[in-house]
């Protein structure tokens, strides 16, 4: 487990949301005040609903509770927490659960106790229905069973009610009275049917309404415009929801308004490039992209917003050839071509320029839906692991995707999370924001985290979310320049 | 059997308290289980209502002396009175709805609306148990030939009407809010659900005032309860958070149905026998509409704008948790009507004519249940 020292305010460490797309289980390392932890947050797929968490801490913890804060709310808009349980036979292991009530940015503060004191890891989540649970066949077929007698039932209520009740005791139910009791019910059974036909239309109506409020992914529009010295991408958001998704401008993480990353499609997913574009109006972004070979690139974008809250948005673009010289328009701008990406297998390492190769030393075997840690060591050309510099305060970056694009997320040694959240979440419990929620200073700083390990082993955890081919980019800074480092592997 | 009467009448208010308590527990504590004395208190209701029909249709099927089996009807082979065959009905919907809602939970997300198909399900549930209840009893009151027994009966009648008019407010909770107390739509609401209940107690119920007494069970139910439950402590265990509460929050007032209640009597006593029921649907449609309307506006009036009204007797200030604090001042104005809108006057006479249908409806259906002998 990755851990850091330092937290960035008195025993409270923050991080962010998880921008994703098709990944939505939130992983943090880091401290909860003195204490290590690792937090998985499994969020629910509808909203009001569960969250799964899952804290593993050191052994002087006493006590781990969990709270859910929903940001519009702060921490004063919080209940109180809950307890979270031991798991029998794991002395450092506790689960728990908690509700995320509205749409929008939430969090969950975890909060661990013990001889040295207590601190607080807050480890904000996105909270929006991203599913719906289909009726099972046996459940469908209890309920049609269940429908079929009270229908039926009801009828036979009716006839009795329109008959034999009203005979007075020891007098005969005779035939009119019989022929007049199954002329009503003959009269009520098409009405219940139609009111058993408007239960279903209504049924279907709410499902529908529920499908138009599941949350997808922003729309990212991309256009390109290109001249001599200029291949420029200008990128337009925008808000999809039929509520609103996007309630706070946007802003910046490890310093930049956006992380944008373009990939190659097919056969050229070796082709890689983070970009910083500049907003230059609201959810408008513009970048140069100065590098790569033409052809057609998947594009994927992560903002956050001053709520605290990630987004990834998604498209793909045919990126016209160059025609001059074009200079990238963000000095922190990478981009890198390799001849094929390296096979995660045992020792596997993949050869990143400049004399640095980046090597895989995690398990060869990776399995869904299972909590792991990515394990990669960046050595010299002597073999020597590397000290690293900080690139966009962080000691390394690393992009996954899976090969149809429906897994994609950026993460780091500190978890899926973005950095700017954290302090969206920290601002708003000490009150610097407006009555509107909007934060009364930048927080989106490129500062460093503080206490970061900068060593060349890296560990990055992260659960694939299903099985299949992906592609892993690993970005790291030894020198003076960053160098990217490809992997695919296949997850069973 | 008489125990049968009582005994499902105490399970009919066994449920629709147990809805008041459930409603303010998600007013102020929010988190939900099965397991909450809330539902727990509705599920052993319905478990009373059904399994006790269920004991007495066993037992006036295959042990009934001939003067019980005489006082049931029949059913798949089975006898039991008509209101032991609705509330075992009304027990069975309840029953169904339990695992429809809690997939609805999983796939739609916790009680996003109160009024939902899973939650229709089982307030028809309950609705049948208290329409159980009443048929039960009014078959014994339609039979009963000591004029003691058939007051004693009656009176039983309107506390069971008292929880047939609570189903229809609970019901109603969402589209009656105080600030939508001075709109059209509140009355046309009401009128669709409340005339009906009233004419059908005022012909059922053997009393001089019967409508007026079931609504006065109904308004001192509602009052009880809202008083009562206050009284205890809770915090919320659900965010966000918008509102400090303490102690738990309660449904507002109940609305004044005791006036129309009184009119509906009035007009009952003065016409009945008289007017066919379509023309005293006539009388008791309008009656109805003008009467509320002249209670409940000024009333609604008090409850929305005076700070006389903010406090724990007259709970005008019943903030759920969630509810923002903008939100909460908007409840001490009343909302502004759709400047689209037909004239409130052309929705008052909408709202007379739901009336008249409705009351003819349950002019009808009262006269019905003084037949039920079974």
């Amino acid at each position: 487990m990755k851990r850091w020292l330092g937290p960035v305010f008195a025993l409270v460490v923050m991080v962010a949301t998880s921008a994703h797309i098709g990944s939505p289980d939130v992983l943090f390392d880091g401290m909860a005040g003195p204490y290590a932890v690792r937090v998985i947050v499994r969020p629910p797929e509808v909203v009001p609903g569960l969250a799964e968490v899952t804290v593993r801490t050191d052994s002087m913890a006493t006590r781990v509770s969990i709270r859910p804060v929903f940001w519009r709310a702060g921490v004063r808009g919080a209940p109180a927490g809950d307890d979270m349980k031991h798991v029998p036979g794991q002395a450092t292991l506790y689960t728990g659960q908690l509700w995320l009530m509205s749409y929008g940015s939430s969090s969950v503060y975890v909060t661990v106790e013990g001889p040295r004191g207590s601190g607080t890891a807050i480890v904000p989540v996105g909270s929006f229905a991203t599913g719906r649970l289909p009726l099972s066949p046996a459940l469908g077929v209890l309920l049609a069973v269940l429908g079929i007698v009270l229908f039926a039932g009801l009828l036979s209520i009716v006839r009795a009610g329109a008959g034999e009740s009203l005979v007075v005791p020891g007098d005969v139910f005779d035939a009119p009275r019989r022929r007049r009791a199954n002329r009503i019910t003959a009269t009520a059974a098409p009405l219940l049917a139609l009111a058993v036909l408007g239960g279903w239309t209504w049924w279907k109506s709410e499902d529908a309404t529920y499908r138009r409020r599941m949350y997808g992914s922003p729309e990212l529009r991309p256009s390109m415009t290109t001249d001599a010295t200029h291949r420029r991408l200008d990128l337009v958001v925008r808000d999809t929801a039929s509520f609103r998704a996007i309630t706070s401008a946007v802003t910046p993480d490890h310093g930049k308004m956006m992380h944008l990353f373009l990939i190659g499609v097919g056969d050229t997913v070796q082709r890689f490039a983070h970009l910083h574009p500049l907003e230059t109006d609201s959810l408008h972004f513009t970048t140069e992209v100065p590098w790569l070979p033409a052809g057609r690139y998947r594009v994927f974008g992560d903002i956050t917003l001053e709520n605290g809250l990630s987004l990834t948005v998604a498209s793909t673009i045919g990126l016209p050839a160059l025609t001059g010289t074009v200079a990238p328009s963000d000095s922190d701008d990478a981009w890198t071509e390799v001849p094929h990406p390296t096979l995660i297998r045992a020792a596997a390492a993949a050869s990143v320029g400049d004399g640095y190769a980046i090597r895989w030393s995690g398990a060869p075997t990776l399995a869904a839906k299972t909590p792991m840690d990515l394990r990669f060591t960046v050595r010299d050309a002597a073999g020597r692991v590397v000290p690293l510099h900080p690139y966009l305060g962080m000691a390394a970056h690393a992009v996954i995707m899976r090969d149809d694009a429906s897994v994609f997320i950026h993460l780091h040694p500190m978890g899926t999370v973005a950095t700017a959240a954290q302090r969206a979440f920290s601002l708003r419990d000490k009150g610097d924001t407006t009555p509107r929620g909007r934060l009364l200073d930048s927080i989106g700083g490129p500062g460093d985290m503080p206490g970061m390990s900068l060593s060349g082993d890296l560990d990055f955890p992260y659960e694939f979310p299903k099985a299949g081919h992906y592609l892993v980019y690993v970005q790291v800074k030894p020198a003076t320049r960053v160098l990217t480092g490809i992997f695919d592997v296949n997850v069973q | 059997m008489a125990w049968h009467a009582y005994t499902v009448v105490f399970a009919a208010a066994c449920v629709m308290v147990g809805v008041y308590w459930d409603i303010s527990w998600h007013m102020s504590i929010g988190r939900d289980t099965f397991w909450t004395p809330a539902h727990l208190l509705i599920q052993a209701g319905g478990l009373i209502a059904g399994l006790s029909s269920g004991y007495v249709a066993l037992h006036t099927t295959f042990r009934g002396s001939t003067a019980v089996r005489d006082a049931s009807v029949n059913v798949w082979g089975f006898r039991a009175p008509l209101g032991a065959w609705t509330c075992i009905w009304g027990c069975a919907a309840m029953l169904t709805s339990a695992p429809f809602d809690n997939w609805w939970h999983n796939a739609y997300g916790l009680d996003v609306k109160i009024i939902s198909p899973p939650h229709a399900l089982l307030a028809i549930g309950i609705f049948s148990i208290v329409v159980g209840a009443l048929l039960l009893t009014l078959a014994q009151q339609n039979r009963a030939e000591d004029e003691r027994r058939r007051s004693r009966l009656a009176v039983l009648l309107a506390l069971t009407g008292g929880f047939f008019l609570m189903n229809f407010a609970l019901f109603l909770t969402e589209y009656s809010e105080r600030d939508m107390m001075h709109g059209a739509f509140y009355y046309e609401v009401t009128a669709i659900a409340f005339p009906l209940a009233l004419a059908t107690l005022s012909r059922a119920i053997k009393l001089r005032w019967a409508a007026t007494s079931a609504a006065a069970f109904f308004t001192a139910i509602m009052l009880g309860l809202m008083w009562f439950i206050q009284l205890f402590p809770a915090t919320p265990k659900l965010g966000p958070i918008y509102q400090p509460i303490t102690h738990m929050v309660t449904l507002a007032f109940p609305p004044l149905i005791i006036v129309p209640a009184f009119c509906i009597d009035l007009v009952m006593q003065r016409f009945a026998g008289k007017l066919g029921t379509f023309a005293l649907a006539c009388i008791v449609g309008p009656v109805f509409v003008l009467a509320f309307l002249a209670a409940q506006w000024p009333f609604a009036t008090f409850l929305v704008e005076s700070p006389l009204a903010r406090n724990a007797f007259f709970n005008a200030e019943n903030w759920v948790f969630w509810m923002t604090p903008a939100y909460a001042e908007h409840t001490r104005h009343f909302a502004p009507p759709d400047p689209n809108a037909w004239p409130f006057a052309v929705h008052v006479l909408i709202a007379i004519v739901i009336a008249t249908v409705m009351s003819n409806l349950g002019l009808r259906r009262g006269r019905w249940m003084t037949q039920v002998r079974r």
